[in-house]
Formats: structure tokens, sequence, C-alpha cells
């Protein structure tokens, strides 16, 4: 039965936090996920959702942060949270390596997060026993 | 419980294009889980297509759907949505 | 492990069609079974004689003309869609074919996804 052995998850994030609720979903999902004994192999930022992991977000301070949430979940459990290179750059998302590259001015990419290219995603794909999609709503 | 062939998660609200195109491609042996925007299909009372619905309860909650919680869809929490994204062959986000 | 990727939105006007077809040629480039099925305002991606240049933009009809050379299997097309948007044999691009959708098309692939 499924829900008496351990599987393992790679959840995509799609839809940027402050402009939709799909990282807030993805972490609901996520927690269930790890106390239920379940893992996740990794989570995969893609298109707009790399905006998650992004270290200059800001919000109000009564507003949950949700880029400092999935950092802390990540860094809990040791899931590796990777921002696709692609839609990455074209965002202005990038860690140092990218911006030694680029030569641009900064670096803001969130700790734990790393970056890398879609086959981080192909390879969660096939490896996790699901992939589960996180997108905008409306 | 039957196993579900396919689960639908469904996050658009009723008039995103992607909700009708959603409902088209749901089968009888599908389940249909609605979260986010995708709840409003509570209040519509336009959920008759096959396939078995739940809802995601928090979703409900946050938009003062309460009084539809008796409809025809099963409440679910996160922990339960687990375990239908592992019960069911496959599963789509739209 | 097919996969299908969806792309539901028209082209230029948004990018996750873009990034969609990303995704089916980095499944393919690792040897992993893709296809693509257009949809909705997607199917306006396979239509003949696209000129963005004006917009400045790279034509979405050259992308998906490499689909084959990446070994994509199949670029599959929402008949009822095509209709909607006046799109026949004439007007289509070449290698497009038509489907209905619905959950027996679903069936044929392991893993279903849109890339927003």
């Amino acid at each position: 039965m499924a829900e008496t052995a351990s599987e393992t998850f790679t959840l995509v994030i799609t839809g940027a936090p402050y402009s939709s609720q799909a990282p807030q979903t993805a972490l609901g999902f996520a927690q269930a996920a790890v106390t239920a004994g379940h893992r996740i192999d990794r989570v995969f930022l893609y298109g707009d959702g790399v905006h998650l992991a992004s270290a200059l977000s800001a919000p109000p301070s009564d507003e949950t942060n949700w880029s400092e949430e999935w950092s802390r979940f990540l860094s809990e459990h040791s899931v590796p949270g990777v921002a696709c290179i692609a839609s990455a750059l074209r965002r202005g998302l990038v860690n140092e390596t990218e911006q030694k590259r680029y030569e641009l001015p900064a670096a803001n990419l969130r700790t734990p997060f790393e970056i890398a290219g879609l086959g981080e995603w192909v390879e969660g794909r096939i490896k996790s026993t699901r992939t589960l999609y996180f997108h905008a709503g409306d | 419980m039957a196993t579900i062939q396919t689960l639908h998660i469904l996050n658009k609200s009723p008039d995103h294009p992607r909700a009708a195109r959603c409902l088209e491609m749901v089968s009888e042996d599908d389940g249909l889980l609605l979260t986010g925007g995708g709840v409003l299909f509570l209040a519509t009372g336009h959920l008759s297509g096959p396939g078995k619905v739940f809802a995601l309860s928090p979703d409900i909650d946050a938009r003062g759907l309460g009084e539809f919680k008796g409809s025809n869809a099963e409440l679910v929490d996160f922990a339960r949505m687990v375990e239908l994204s592992l019960e069911a062959n496959r599963v789509i986000s739209w | 492990m097919s996969t299908l990727i969806m792309i539901d939105q028209a082209p230029y006007g948004a990018w996750t069609g873009r990034e969609a077809l990303d995704m089916a040629f980095s499944l393919a480039a690792f040897d992993q079974p893709a296809s693509l099925f257009f949809t909705g305002a997607g199917v306006n991606w396979l239509r003949q004689n696209q000129e963005a240049g004006g917009i400045g933009q790279k034509s979405v009809e050259k992308n998906l003309s490499a689909a084959p050379i990446f070994g994509i299997e199949a670029i599959l097309a929402d008949r009822a869609a095509c209709e909607t948007y006046g799109l026949d044999e004439n007007s289509l691009i070449e290698g497009v074919t038509l489907v209905d959708a619905d959950a027996a098309l679903l069936n044929d692939y392991d893993h279903t996804a849109f890339a927003g």
C-alpha cells in the first residue's frame, strides 16, 4: 500500500511568491509528505517560480516571507532546492558564479538554493515516485 | 477504495479557460482535487462530471466557503493530498 | 516513461509556451520519450508564416521546426481548438497530428505537465 511505504517526490514550483499561491501550497504539501515519512528528492523552481529563491525579497513584517520559509524547510530536511538556470538568468536571479560569468553587479541567490539546468528536473522525474507541479492560479 | 487512474489537481477558478479543459478530460476512473481558486467550483454548484471530487480544506476556509462543506466534494487536508497523489496512477497539475 | 508536455497559451504574449518547449527538448536530450500537445489558444503556435521580428522576438514556428531534430516523438494538436482558430492542413505547419482532447489521450502517457 502506498501509505505505508516511504515514497519520494520531486516538486516543481512554477508560480512566483506574491503573485501566486503556488509556493504556499507546495510547502503545505512538502511538510505533509515529510511528516508522513516520505522524502522530497528535490524542489525545482521553473519559470516565474525562480523568484522564490531570491535573497532580496523583503515583504512587510506582518506577512509570511515565503522565500525564508522555504529556505528553512530545505535546510531542515536536507532537500536540494534548484532554480532552473535559463529561467533564473532571464529573470535576474544569479549566484556568484553566474555573477562573475556575466559580469553582473550583484548575486542574489538565497541559501541553500542552487542554480542548475533542466536536467535536474528530468532526473527527478525519472527517480522520484511522483513529480508534482505547483503552478500559478488565476 | 478503487484505484484512481488520474488525479487531476485543479487550482484554477471556474472562469479560467484551463478549468473547462481539465473537466473535459476527467473520466469515470479519475479523481479531481480542487485546490486554490479551484475550490470556488463548490460555490457555483456546476460540478456534475464523472470522477470522485476532493477539495483542499484550508483553501475552502480561506475563501469563506464553509457552508459548502456538505456538498459533493470530499474534504481533504495536505496529508490526504499526499496520499491521493500516491494512490493515483498518475497526477496532472492543471 | 513517456511524457506529454501541454501548451495551452497563445504564443508571444506569454513565455510559458517557450518554457514548455525547453522542457520537451530537455527530456529528448536525456533520451526520454516526449511529445507536445497544443490545445486551446496554444494551437496558434502551429500556424505557418509567423514573422515575429517586428515585436523583437524569435519566431516560435522556427523553434518548433527543430522538434523532430531534437527527437520529439510527436506534435499533437487539439482538433476542436484548431477548428476554433481556423487552422487546417493548409495553414498548419508540417508534422502535426490532430487528436481529440480526452481522457484516452492522457492514458497514453506516464506523465503530463504544463510549464506553468
